[in-house]
């Protein structure tokens, strides 16, 4: 039987992104904590934040799939964030 | 509370039905019944409970049972995946009545790939439904925000919108056929005429346009005769992002003019959305300030039409300024499209704090030249409203294709409106239900309509359905009172009840 304990895989800090987003994984955002005074944030192991992340990521995927045998794509990075891009 | 339902109508329907399991009184099953995912008056929950639910599996069931509820002078609300985002399948406070609920009634009856048709119960879902479809090659298109979770009856009840429609069209496009059941309980089958197979004829009147949308009121669907196109080969889709709202309102209806057969949907987001969006959702928090506008394509079809007007999108997309948002935006946000019932709902206080809030998305149809406008008229109504309530707030707004087939001149708008339910009471309530008054009339006013496709079947809309009908309202009237005489079709939805005065 498994059990469940924070502080067996703690998230690591969070980096603050903006006032109303931090990061604690690449691309993986929460809200600030500071936002979230009426309605505290829930604690969360890391393996639960990666498994919701890549669950998301399959569901997305499979949309794909289900709505056209391929998906074609410009074969372009974001012209919004080249910098970001670039470090890829 | 709505009183307790006579033992002897219980005892009938338990024998119409003869399955203890599918008669249901208790009040769990009610409660689950009763509301839909839009904002719902919690406080007054027990006054919209119906009297009992039933879960047919036949059309006869669904006949006897209407035919008891006239016998009865008991109200039919009929009721698929309650996922609407208005009150079609939701009863009429204070009115109770017989929920007839159609997810039993889920099966394919044919599959025909010769004449190129699906034949369904109204209880299967749309996912379900081009899972079993998919060894074929063929596919059924109707793609809501709610796909993987509404099912074909309600689509055809609302009269659904999808998001392909301006390549494959609407639900409406997308029925053949159905069979209904009659307010007074008789079956009957519904078509272009002839066959239930044919997609035109000129015979008699056309009156399946008359039994998509109707908002439960004019029968129940029973099974339904749909279209089936070929699997399409190639998915294309392209975000790109504008320093202003104007500039990606030219270019909304530059790629809506193209031309291009392949078009299955352009979304223009406004500025409000994409604050929303920069701080709430993973795709556009990074984004720069500079980002307050936004215009998303997609195409389907065969390689050979995808692959040379993707070349025209990127050309058309860019021309005025435009800048792509890049390949992983413009894959995974596209996708998500299909599924927004599964976006975590969370708003805002006025102070910044994250509460609880549900999805409001009011709805209209408008014409490309009044979108700036509305789009200001809208926001400043919210605004007002957040200021005095403080229980709401505003995620901005979406324009997306909306004429089937014909994608360059009339949009689904929507604001998309956060509410903290828990606080409702009756004054919070009345607030909301007067906001939205004042946004569906700012829709008549620049000569829409106040719904795309949501429906006008809740308050603060249906009160205007006379006004946006105008001279056809008489009609309206005569038609439901010639085939529900006694007034037990889904009564009172969109101020039909005037029908009987």
């Amino acid at each position: 039987m498994s059990i469940f304990r924070l502080g067996d895989q703690k998230p690591p800090e969070p980096k603050r992104i903006n006032d109303d987003v931090i990061e604690r994984f690449e691309h993986v955002y929460e809200v600030n904590p500071e936002k979230m005074q009426t309605f505290p944030q829930q604690d969360m192991p890391a393996w639960d934040t990666m498994r919701i992340v890549a669950a998301r990521w399959d569901h997305l995927a499979w949309m794909h799939k289900h709505f056209a045998d391929d998906v074609l794509l410009a074969g372009l990075g974001s012209e919004t964030m080249p910098e970001e891009e670039e470090t890829r | 509370m709505i009183a307790s339902l006579d033992s002897g109508v219980l005892d009938e329907l338990r024998a119409i039905i003869g399955d203890d399991d599918r008669v249901l009184d208790n009040l769990s099953s009610r409660v689950v019944r009763t509301r839909v995912p839009a904002p719902f008056p919690v406080h007054r929950w027990g006054e919209h409970l119906p009297h009992v639910a039933v879960l047919p599996t036949s059309a006869q069931e669904v006949s006897e049972v209407v035919k008891l509820a006239n016998r009865a002078g008991l109200p039919v609300v009929p009721r698929a995946g309650g996922t609407g985002l208005s009150d079609g399948a939701v009863p009429m406070r204070g009115r109770g009545g017989i929920l007839v609920d159609v997810k039993l009634m889920n099966k394919i009856h044919e599959i025909d790939l010769v004449d190129r048709t699906v034949t369904v119960g109204p209880g299967i879902n749309m996912l379900k439904l081009n899972e079993e479809l998919r060894p074929h090659g063929v596919f059924y298109p109707d793609d809501p925000a709610s796909y993987p979770c509404s099912l074909v009856g309600g689509r055809i009840g609302t009269g659904g919108w999808s998001l392909l429609g301006s390549r494959f069209g609407h639900t409406r496009d997308l029925v053949i056929s159905m069979q209904v059941v009659l307010p007074t309980g008789e079956i009957v089958e519904i078509g272009e005429g002839g066959g239930r197979k044919l997609r035109k004829s000129s015979t008699g009147l056309t009156l399946k346009q008359l039994f998509t949308g109707h908002q439960g009121t004019l029968g129940i669907t029973t099974e339904a005769t749909l279209e089936l196109v070929p699997k399409p080969e190639l998915e294309f889709a392209a975000f790109f992002a504008f320093d202003d709202y104007m500039t990606a309102h030219r270019t909304t209806g530059a790629l809506t003019r193209a031309g291009l057969a392949t078009l299955a949907g352009v979304v223009l987001f406004d500025e409000w959305k994409l604050r929303y969006l920069r701080r709430d959702d993973e795709a556009y928090i990074p984004q720069p300030d500079w980002v307050k506008a936004v215009v998303a394509v997609a195409m389907y079809g065969t390689r050979a039409e995808v692959e040379p007007a993707s070349k025209r999108v990127m050309e058309l997309g860019r021309a005025d300024g435009g800048k792509y948002l890049g390949d992983e935006i413009s894959e995974g946000d596209w996708a998500s499209r299909h599924d927004r019932y599964a976006t975590p709902l969370h708003g805002r206080t006025r102070e910044g704090q994250v509460v609880p809030m549900s999805w409001h998305c009011e709805d209209a149809a408008l014409n490309y030249s009044v979108l700036p406008q509305v789009r200001e008229e809208w926001h400043a109504i919210v605004e007002r409203y957040i200021d005095e309530y403080g229980i709401f707030d505003d995620w901005g707004m979406f324009a997306y294709t909306n004429g089937p087939h014909k994608p360059w001149a009339d949009y689904l708008v929507e604001i998309d409106v956060g509410i903290w339910e828990q606080k409702l009471d009756d004054d919070n309530w009345a607030g909301w239900v007067a906001c939205k008054r004042e946004i569906a009339e700012v829709a008549l006013k620049y000569g829409g309509s106040i719904t795309a496709c949501h429906g006008a079947t809740r308050e603060g809309d249906a009160e205007l359905v006379p006004t946006e009908m105008g001279s056809a309202w008489e009609v309206v009237k005569r038609i439901k009172a010639a085939l529900d005489p006694n007034n037990v079709m889904n009564p009172g939805k969109q101020m039909m009840d005037e029908s009987y005065e």
